[in-house]
């Protein structure tokens, strides 16, 4: 097992690399560069140059490349384009604690709805419960984000005011450590229930459904049988040898959903006006700023590399018949 | 005396003293929309930006709200050499630099080396000015000081260039004493004082932005001089600002409030839903909203909408046909039902556009019918779409398109909801004039757009009628008609040349006027050049169709009264706090 994670660990190297170069051309590629229009005007060349000169663009491609990627290996993302001041590293420290505990937070709720709402329709086969929780799940993932938020702003904010419109309940001036958020504060859990609510919804519709096709399968299969046949109480049954195995498709998705979800949703986080890092994802290239765009996408695929490996750690104790050797 | 007696006044005595730590803070609540890209003046060119800098740096002039022109801020006077070239201007000498002190918890004087104020000097216009110029600022902004003498050779340098000093040197800004600041001109510009209001020109503290560099933007950091200090930016979430105690009080604009809590929603449904939950005291309406609010009864008093600062319109290839012919263009021009259009799909009361400045731009002739009657209705003064509409049948059967047979026109505009609901609504008025011809609507992404429209793209691949808007960079017509369609200093997207063989003469005509108007200082003449050269733009060459002038839709709390300036003056605004308790509870 250590030599497998050892091998993985090995392996991410040269698949960062690659990720990397590839973002950078890609990033270049785009047509128009960040400095040609300043709004609707075009830039005087002058300025252009100097501005470019200033970032080094001036620089041949492969010199640029290498600058960036050897910066990157010493944690250095470089500077942001759009916002002066700040530096890609800046930028990310900044949003990154946030995107993640909102993530964080939807994402177990995902859970704790869809694990539970797909097992008892798994369990209530075409019955009226698995009917309804088949529903509930159908309507989750179809309502997008951008109509469930300010729905429920509308209802539990406008209405029976019992949350705040918008906005989180700590900045990143007030995280522990620059990471944790204060979760004795009111105001924190008051602020993160809704948008919390929206994110993890379309999650738990599809981890419900999911959970439900597998534990389906895993139900009809021999040893389940045995375990009845021995006299077993069905709830154990179902928790303890059933739904365990039943993980397997759940917890694959999982790993590329957690990197997604923790590094930040444009949508969510610009109807709640959160200082999250999704917005990124798509303003960096709107822009052309080619570092933020670059430190984006690293800082997403080092996540996902990541969780694929934990993943993939987790088969063997979901299913004890996988081994790594 | 009594024991009693002493004791009430020591009780009275020692109110007095709290009293006025115990009088609450006016504290406006406003959102941004976004995180403003900088603080710094050499480097704003976004309106968030430019706002949070002039409520924290003055400038050496104001712009009257109404007609704009240039009033006394830092300066109290200025005189122009009668050619035009030099412009002195005589400084105030009690403004000083502040910071906030967080430890304090109060705004302070910025001490220099010996302890003591540094008042706002000409020496820091001077270094302003050559900062923004400096090519290692990377100014996105300096190409307006090129009007000043050797700024454009000093930004365009090489800053290895040996000579590089001598051009800094050389630059015509020049601090004459403590108080009095001199700028030579490359030639006269009736437009130097707007000039010298912008925040590129600004005075900039050189010891502060030599100490921190690119960070000297940030809170602990920051030195400013203007109605308010900067207290905290939390990036991406909110900013604090507090009133500047030291500001004189001729320079503080009469408004009440202590302290401004800035937050940085951009979707704007968001904002509008924290407005009526009391969350914001001001905030922008939806679109979708905009029937509701005008129908709601309470609503419906807090909106105000005013005129903006922008146009926007739809530009012609002049040199790709069948746009070639201005008789096409025309007719495409005047088949815009421009009221329809805002009444039923923009919605925010814009104003029918028949020229390309707005109302409120030095020189502009808006709404005024002796120029492109038939883009007015006739309560304007002007034709009203029914006879436009037959009149442009008529120039397009002329022009050998008879019901649009034959013609074949690509519009292009940017990918937006909002700009596709116009293009749609445009397409199906010209469909309706000549319903013959084929209108295709193409999209394409921002850049990728702006990118395709520079005069280098081949004519095959740009499209006839591209869709563009402008907002002032400064509040003069040189910005509008010269920098953007003058054919051959200007960026001229339209193509448009003296050589072309219907409008060359027109072209070539609108081309010295622009120029002149520039270069001269008498108000009057400047009045009569631009109105020229707009009616020669939108009337004769028809190089671009004006489609609307912006406005700005605002909400307002009743307890908020502002008063109105292009970039918002909060220290103008007054906040009434008792009537908002009332008001929220």
């Amino acid at each position: 097992m250590v030599q497998y994670i050892v091998r993985r660990l090995l392996w991410t190297i040269p698949v960062l690399l690659a990720i990397m170069t590839a973002t950078f051309i890609l990033a270049h590629a785009i047509p128009g560069g960040p400095f040609d229009f300043r709004g609707e005007k075009q830039l005087p060349e002058s300025i252009r140059k100097n501005l470019e000169r200033k970032y080094q663009l001036d620089k041949p491609v492969y010199v640029q490349l290498g600058k960036w990627i050897w910066d990157a290996l010493r944690l250095d993302l470089g500077p942001s384009y759009t916002t002066r001041a700040q530096t890609v590293n800046d930028i990310l420290k900044r949003t990154f604690p946030i995107s993640f505990q909102l993530g964080l937070l939807a994402l177990l709720l995902a859970l704790c709805i869809g694990i539970p709402m797909g097992t008892i329709a798994a369990v209530k086969q075409n019955t009226v419960v698995d009917y309804g929780a088949t529903f509930v799940a159908i309507l989750g993932v179809s309502i997008p984000n951008m109509v469930l938020g300010p729905l429920l702003i509308w209802i539990f904010a406008l209405k029976l005011g019992w949350f705040p419109a918008a906005r989180w309940g700590t900045d990143y001036t007030q995280l522990h450590l620059g990471f944790f958020p204060p979760i004795t504060s009111a105001k924190f859990w008051l602020h993160a229930i809704l948008p919390a609510f929206t994110l993890g919804t379309a999650y738990s519709a599809s981890i419900a459904r999911l959970t439900r096709a597998s534990l389906l399968q895993v139900i009809r299969e021999d040893y389940i049988r045995t375990a009845y046949a021995k006299g077993l109480h069905s709830r154990r049954v179902i928790i303890l040898h059933g739904l365990r195995n039943s993980l397997i498709p759940v917890a694959t998705v999982l790993g590329p959903m957690f990197a997604a979800v923790v590094t930040g949703s444009m949508v969510v986080e610009q109807i709640f006006g959160i200082p999250g890092m999704g917005k990124y994802f798509v303003t960096s290239v709107t822009n052309r700023d080619y570092p933020l765009v670059m430190g984006a996408t690293l800082m997403y695929s080092l996540l996902l590399v990541f969780a694929n490996l934990l993943v993939d750690i987790s088969y063997a104790w979901l299913d004890p018949r996988i081994r790594y050797d | 005396m009594k024991w009693s007696k002493i004791a009430v006044l020591a009780i009275v005595g020692l109110s007095l003293m709290v009293w006025p730590a115990l009088a609450a803070k006016v504290v406006l609540n406003r959102n941004l929309g976004t995180e403003p890209p900088t603080a710094d003046p050499a480097l704003a060119e976004d309106t968030t930006s430019v706002e949070i800098i002039e409520n924290m740096f003055l400038a050496l002039v104001d712009m009257d709200e109404v007609d704009m022109h240039p009033i006394p801020e830092l300066a109290t006077s200025w005189d122009v050499s009668p050619d035009g070239l030099t412009w002195t201007f005589h400084m105030r000498n009690d403004v000083f630099w502040v910071k906030y002190d967080p430890k304090k918890g109060e705004v302070v004087y910025d001490l220099d080396a010996d302890g003591k104020p540094r008042p706002v000097t000409a020496y820091d216009v001077e270094y302003g000015v050559k900062r923004t110029l400096d090519p290692n600022t990377g100014s996105n902004y300096a190409y307006v000081l090129y009007i000043i003498k050797g700024g454009e050779a000093l930004n365009t340098a090489d800053p290895g260039a040996p000579n590089f000093q001598e051009l800094i040197d050389g630059v015509g800004v020049k601090a004459l004493d403590a108080y009095t600041v001199q700028f030579t001109l490359e030639a006269p510009a009736g437009y130097f004082g707007q000039i010298a209001s912008m925040w590129v020109a600004r005075p900039q503290p050189k010891w502060a932005i030599d100490a921190y560099g690119d960070a000297w933007i940030e809170p602990e950091n920051i030195v400013t001089n203007g109605p308010y200090a900067m207290k905290t930016w939390v990036h991406n979430d909110h900013m604090v600002f507090v009133k500047n105690p030291y500001i004189p009080a001729e320079l503080w604009g009469g408004g009440n409030i202590d302290e401004v809590y800035a937050v940085m929603v951009v979707e704007a449904s968001t904002e509008f839903a924290m407005y009526l939950n009391n969350e914001l005291d001001t905030s922008g309406v939806p679109l979708p909203e905009m029937d509701r609010v005008k129908t709601d009864p309470v609503l419906s008093k807090e909106l105000v909408i005013r005129p903006y600062p922008c146009t926007y319109y739809y530009g012609f290839i002049v040199t790709k046909p069948p746009m070639d012919k201005v008789a096409v263009r025309k007719a495409l021009s005047m088949t815009i039902d421009r009221k329809t259009l805002i009444d039923q799909v923009t919605k925010g009361g814009q104003l029918p556009a028949n020229t390309f400045a707005p109302g409120m731009i030095f020189g502009n002739a808006a709404l005024d019918p002796r120029i492109a009657p038939w883009a007015l209705p006739e309560e304007l003064g002007g034709w009203g779409y029914d006879r436009a509409v037959t009149e442009a049948q008529q120039l397009m059967a002329q022009a050998g398109y008879p019901d649009g047979a034959g013609l074949e026109i690509v519009l292009m505009h940017n990918v937006s909801e909002g700009h596709a609901r116009i293009a749609q609504a445009i397409q199906a008025m010209w469909a309706k004039a000549f319903p013959k011809a084929k209108f295709i609507i193409e999209t394409q992404e921002w850049k990728v757009y702006l990118q395709t429209l520079v005069k280098t793209t081949p004519v095959e691949n740009v499209p006839h009628v591209y869709r563009l808007g402008w907002c002032q960079d400064y509040p003069d017509e040189n910005n509008w008609v010269h920098e953007v369609f003058n054919p051959t200093v200007g960026e001229n997207k339209t193509r448009m040349s003296a050589d072309d063989p219907e409008v060359g003469a027109a072209v070539a005509k609108f081309d010295e006027l622009t120029r002149r108007a520039g270069r001269e200082s008498d108000p009057e003449v400047r009045k009569q050049l631009y109105f020229e050269a707009e009616r020669l733009l939108v009337d004769e060459i028809v190089a671009i169709a004006p489609i609307y002038y912006y406005t700005q839709v605002v909400l307002n709390k009743p307890w908020l009264q502002r008063r109105w300036h292009d970039t918002p003056h909060w220290d103008t605004w007054i906040l009434d706090a008792a009537a908002k308790k009332k008001a929220t509870g």
